[in-house]
């Protein structure tokens, strides 16, 4: 009996969980819905009352929204597979090898975590303006991948550790070098750890505004973020195509996230905890 | 990378044209002869025609100059950009013409051109048009647009800059001029302005209103040239004023007046029990649009923000205290602006007007357009009216309003300064401004444009003068006065803001919160004292 | 593991090892390194200078800047009470999903789904929900007749944080929530059966089991979870911008307005400095602890 009610409480309290998650999802939808009259209507509808794509329309066609989707995308991908690639191979190394300062590298690594991004933005756009990669892809990708590869390293060391380390002397036996064992016997078993970290380091690329805001000139280079933040001019707010925007903007990340959500949690849990 | 690709694409077209016709060699005239411009006439136009290069305008200029010299009937060109339908001009031969050192064809360039005006597509198309004429004009410069937003053009500006990069010729307002110019971010325009001819009797800059240009100005040294000018007024929605049994041709004169008449027009309109029309709207989030929103509160109770010697606060004086306290109490007691006026943009505010939320807001040329843009069923531009900006009663203030100013400027990282300026001289003449105030009803610096030169004989654009906003925002100039021109503007102003934030939501009381923003902005301002120099207790 | 002797020469493994972690090395310090070096120097120069000279003003003025504090405050305010709501809430969640109840892979879904939406799209989701006229919380504290008020959440200058914060739990406490429900997970069955056959309650259960058992996750959750809090900035700068007043002016936004909108890059840089000691200090039991286990 007492099970039950526990139960009980645990679907109610879920229930309301639910409600406050999906609550401002529902709200999004149906204002991207609604025409710019409605949206600011006193008191406000819930269900859009004449639902239309106008919002939809506008953003879509009549601003370079679609560009700037490119433009997430190919630095959000770009950033998952450096920081995943380069963090893999720092974890293998971390995992495997014993070497003096080892420590202290993790520990510095995992201190770069604690820099602010307001204080590097400002001269990291000056090195990149010296190097001619300011307001390219490479550049907001390296900028990125400086602030993911620290987790990135971290959940992938934390991957390999799982991994018997016989594998790897099994495949040394058969002739491998290390890089050969790594990429034949390792990559293989951490892909679900890859999976996570790209998932992470997308999510991660694909919100950041700062970085996209100094780092980029221009409407061609323009991120999702950066467009929609410019969609909040200072001269009209207009709240059912920020909202489809909005929509457009999240669906990438959500869409990822849920076909590919296991690997993500298990990803998560293994670079944070010892198995 | 795909830009780049387009960009030489570009070239090699405009080369496949243009190097085809150069060698086909046109008819080219064997006698010079007397021509009479015709409309969508320009030199270098002609210049192709019967001497066979566009660049060999200057000869036109340089023969209708000396044939002027002995013949008055003859056109002086002292601006090649600027010919005029039935002027008389003398187009050399060919053989005249190549007696001239011809100008070498000008390198192609591309200028990048920064504006948040870009943002916004009814004033994109307006500067995408004007850059085409322009590109006619300079067939060897690119325009290259670079879209800012409005909040992050600072932000863009200021990193590109220090790098060493950034946009050729950008747009900023008063709010961040002096400290782009005090970090010297700008090129100094001085020799370019000294080299063009001058107009109206008088030299290149005659046709700007003198206080627009010493903003411009460092030591004596131009950093920018004025674009925009236009005083705040009062806007209000005659059908709301009518509905609210209020006379719609009598807007409020003095503030008394003013709260009367907001709080007739607060009201619940469709009779649900909740009010739904607010008598005011206005800004009050941290924004660069709250200054010139409250500033004409500050200016027409004769308050002002500094010492004249900007040494220190001017806010603790009796007028400054009232002012302040008729702001916040706006909110807090007489309740005739929508709740939640802290998260208020200049945005919001024009939506809750063309959503009919308020009657009443401070505003200028661009509040029309954007309104009937947000809300075309409005009707914006019939609905709405234009009043200059109430005075506190009994009260004759010099300066009851402030104004909004803009300034084009050229990056001092630029590459190509001389074209830059071309573009910079372009954007800001006269024709452009026309065209600005056509496409944006948006005033001109320029007094040859929004009007103030009519003791040289120069009169204003005819439309301008007519169109029922201009026209009281074109005389409120006269009443207008801008803030105070420091570095350290920002800062100050937004200690400003956060005061009358802490005033609307009761954090503090309209005292307090003033006597605390007028500490900081003191401690602001201790660079500029002498050691020992103080400033007044509140 | 055990610490290598020490040794002057660099054994084959060592190099091995060097070489895989060079590249990621190389990244992380070529591109942070560089800035960083500029920064801190910068937060030594006088403000608005030409001239790099060394000085100390900046960080006395900082001492003296009480909106400083403020911020530094409201961080720390901010940055406590989310850490704490992340927790509670994450651990609530992930002890009801981890109850034997159906759909619990449709609820850990829709649980996480929050996490994944980037901070400037529930910036402006939740403005525009907590909008006084136009929104939907006011709404329905209308609509279920317990307030007529237009309550002005972002507004005011006693809510505008917590409305905040209550938004930020939203976005956040997912992340908390899956490290957790993992480690809950792993938790065998039998310890729970085995202490209701000693009649513990499920509180008892709770205090005396789950909780030693998460006692390290709820660790490294939470020192991931207020390092990531510290840096927060595209939330708040899209909801309030720090207002009303000062209120919600957590640390990296003051500093970003004193930056790009004041132009004090010299004193910008002493405060960030100043902010990354602090973060480095407040962790660094967190790294230590993950230094020493590897």
């Amino acid at each position: 009996m007492k099970i039950r009610i526990g139960i009980l409480i645990a679907y109610l309290f879920l229930a309301l969980v639910c409600l406050y998650n999906i609550m401002p999802f529902v709200w999004m939808v149906f204002t991207s819905f609604k025409t710019d009259k409605e949206a600011y209507a006193i008191p406000p509808t819930f269900w859009p009352q004449k639902p239309t794509l106008e919002a939809y329309i506008q953003v879509l066609l009549w601003t370079k929204f679609p560009r700037y989707f490119l433009n997430s995308t190919i630095i959000s991908l770009g950033t998952a597979l450096v920081s995943t690639f380069v963090g893999s191979l720092a974890g293998y190394g971390f995992s495997r090898f014993i070497f003096r300062g080892r420590a202290t590298l993790i520990g510095l690594i995992l201190a770069t975590q604690m820099l602010p991004g307001v204080l590097l933005v400002g001269p990291y756009f000056k090195m990149l303006a010296k190097l001619g990669l300011y307001n390219t892809y490479p550049g907001l990708i390296l900028a990125f991948t400086s602030i993911t590869l620290p987790f990135s390293t971290w959940m992938l060391k934390g991957f390999i550790d799982t991994v018997p380390e016989e594998l790897d002397q099994a495949a040394l036996v058969d002739g491998c070098t290390r890089l050969g064992a790594y990429f034949k016997v390792i990559l293989p078993v951490i892909a679900p750890g890859m999976v996570a970290t790209v998932i992470f380091a997308f999510l991660l690329a694909w919100g950041d505004l700062l970085w996209v805001l100094v780092l980029t000139s221009g409407e061609d280079m323009a991120t999702v973020t950066l467009g929609l933040s410019r969609l909040v001019t200072q001269f009209r707010i207009i709240w059912p195509q920020l909202m489809a925007g909005s929509v457009v903007g999240a669906l990438p990340p959500v869409i990822l996230y849920l076909f590919l959500q296991n690997y993500l949690v298990e990803g998560l849990t293994a670079g944070a905890v010892e198995k | 990378m795909n830009k780049r690709l387009l960009n030489l694409l570009l070239v090699v077209v405009m080369l496949a044209v243009w190097v085809p016709t150069a060698l086909a060699a046109p008819p080219v005239q064997e006698k010079g002869q007397d021509y009479i411009v015709v409309a969508d006439d320009w030199l270098s136009k002609l210049a192709d025609k019967y001497l066979g290069n566009p660049f060999d305008y200057p000869a036109i200029v340089e023969y209708t100059n000396k044939k002027h010299a002995e013949d008055a009937s003859y056109a002086k060109i002292t601006n090649p950009d600027l010919i005029e339908v039935g002027w008389k001009i003398y187009i050399p031969s060919a053989e005249e013409a190549a007696a001239i050192a011809p100008a070498p064809p000008p390198a192609a360039v591309t200028l990048v051109f920064g504006d948040w005006h870009l943002t916004e597509p009814h004033w994109e198309k307006a500067l995408k048009e004007a850059f085409e004429i322009f590109e006619a004009k300079h067939p060897n410069i690119h325009i290259e647009l670079d879209y800012v937003s409005y909040a992050d053009k600072e932000t863009k500006y200021t990193t590109e800059i220090e790098a060493g990069v950034g946009p050729d010729v950008f747009h900023l307002h008063g709010y961040s001029l002096k400290s782009f110019i005090e970090k010297g971010y700008l090129y100094d325009i001085t020799p370019f302005i000294e080299a063009e001819a001058g107009v109206y009797g008088g030299d290149f800059l005659t046709p700007w209103y003198p206080q627009t240009l010493e903003l411009m100005q460092k030591d004596g040294r131009y950093y920018a040239m004025p674009g925009d000018f236009m005083s705040m007024v009062l806007f209000y929605n005659k059908n709301l004023f009518t509905e609210a049994g209020l006379d719609p041709t009598k807007p409020p004169t003095t503030w008394d007046e003013f709260v009367d008449y907001a709080k007739k027009l607060t009201r619940d309109r469709d009779g649900d029990g909740q009010t739904d029309t607010w008598g005011f709207g206005t800004v009050g989030a941290i924004d660069p649009g709250f200054e010139l929103r409250f500033t004409p509160i500050l200016f027409s109770h004769g308050g002002a923000y500094l010492t004249p010697d900007n040494k220190c606060a001017a806010l603790n004086s009796a007028e400054a205290k009232e002012a302040f306290k008729f702001f916040v109490e706006l909110v807090t007691v007489h309740g005739v602006v929508p709740p939640g006026v802290t998260a208020q943009n200049p945005g919001t505010v024009r939506q809750q007007m063309a959503n009919e939320q308020i009657a009443m807001l401070l505003g200028s040329g661009w509040t029309p357009p954007i309104v009937d843009k947000n809300n075309p069923d409005l009707k914006a531009f019939e609905v709405l009216e234009a009043a200059p900006v109430p005075v506190k009663a009994g009260l004759k203030p010099e300066f009851s309003t402030t104004a909004w100013i803009s300034a084009w400027m050229i990056n001092r990282n630029t590459k190509h300064p001389k074209e830059a300026w071309e573009l910079v001289k372009f954007i800001t003449s006269k024709e452009m401004e026309q065209k600005w105030f056509d496409d944006a009803n948006v005033l001109s610096s320029r007094r040859d444009v929004s009007g103030g030169l009519e003791a040289q004989g120069v009169k204003g654009y005819d439309k301008l003068l007519n169109d029922k906003f201009a026209k009281v925002i074109a005389a409120e100039l006269a009443h207008a006065k801008f803030v105070p021109q420091l570095k350290e503007w920002p800062q100050i102003i937004e200690a400003v803001n956060a005061a009358a934030q802490e005033g609307f939501t009761g954090a503090k009381s309209p005292e307090k919160a003033l006597e605390d923003a007028y500490n900081r902005i003191n401690e602001i301002l201790s660079v500029y004292r002498a050691a020992g120099e103080t400033c007044p207790a509140f | 593991m055990r610490r290598p002797p020490p040794r002057f020469f660099v054994s084959h493994q060592e190099l091995e090892g060097y070489a895989f972690v060079l590249p990621s090395l190389l990244m992380l310090f070529l591109i942070l390194g560089f800035p960083m070096a500029i920064a801190v120097l910068n937060s030594f120069t006088p403000l608005w200078s030409e001239v790099k000279t060394f000085t100390l003003e900046n960080y006395v003025k900082l001492a003296r800047d009480d909106l400083f504090w403020n911020a530094l405050l409201i961080t720390f305010y901010f940055v406590g009470s989310t850490v704490l709501l992340h927790l509670v809430v994450g651990l609530a969640v992930a002890v009801a999903l981890n109850a034997q109840i159906r759909a619990h892979q449709f609820l850990r879904v829709m649980a996480i789904l929050p996490w994944t939406v980037p901070d400037v799209i529930s910036g402006l989701i939740w403005r525009f929900m907590y909008n006084p006229t136009s929104g939907i919380i006011n709404d329905l504290l209308h609509k279920t007749g317990i307030t007529n008020a237009y309550i002005e959440w972002l507004a005011h200058p006693k809510l505008a944080l917590p409305s905040v914060i209550f938004s930020d739990v939203w976005r956040g406490y997912p992340f908390v929530m899956i490290i957790l429900l993992a480690g809950l997970q792993a938790i065998p069955r039998e310890f729970y059966e085995a202490a209701r056959v000693d009649g513990a309650s499920p509180l008892q259960e709770f205090r005396y089991i789950t909780i030693p058992l998460l006692q390290r996750m709820i660790i490294v959750a939470v020192a991931l979870d207020t390092i990531w809090q510290f840096r927060r900035f595209g939330l708040v700068y899209n909801m309030t911008l720090g207002g009303p007043g000062h209120a919600t002016e957590i640390l990296s936004l003051y500093i970003y307005k004193q930056y790009f909108k004041y132009f004090n890059f010299e004193y910008a840089s002493a405060m960030a400095v100043v902010l990354a000691i602090i973060m480095l200090v407040i962790s660094l039991p967190y790294v230590r602890m993950m230094v020493r286990r590897v």
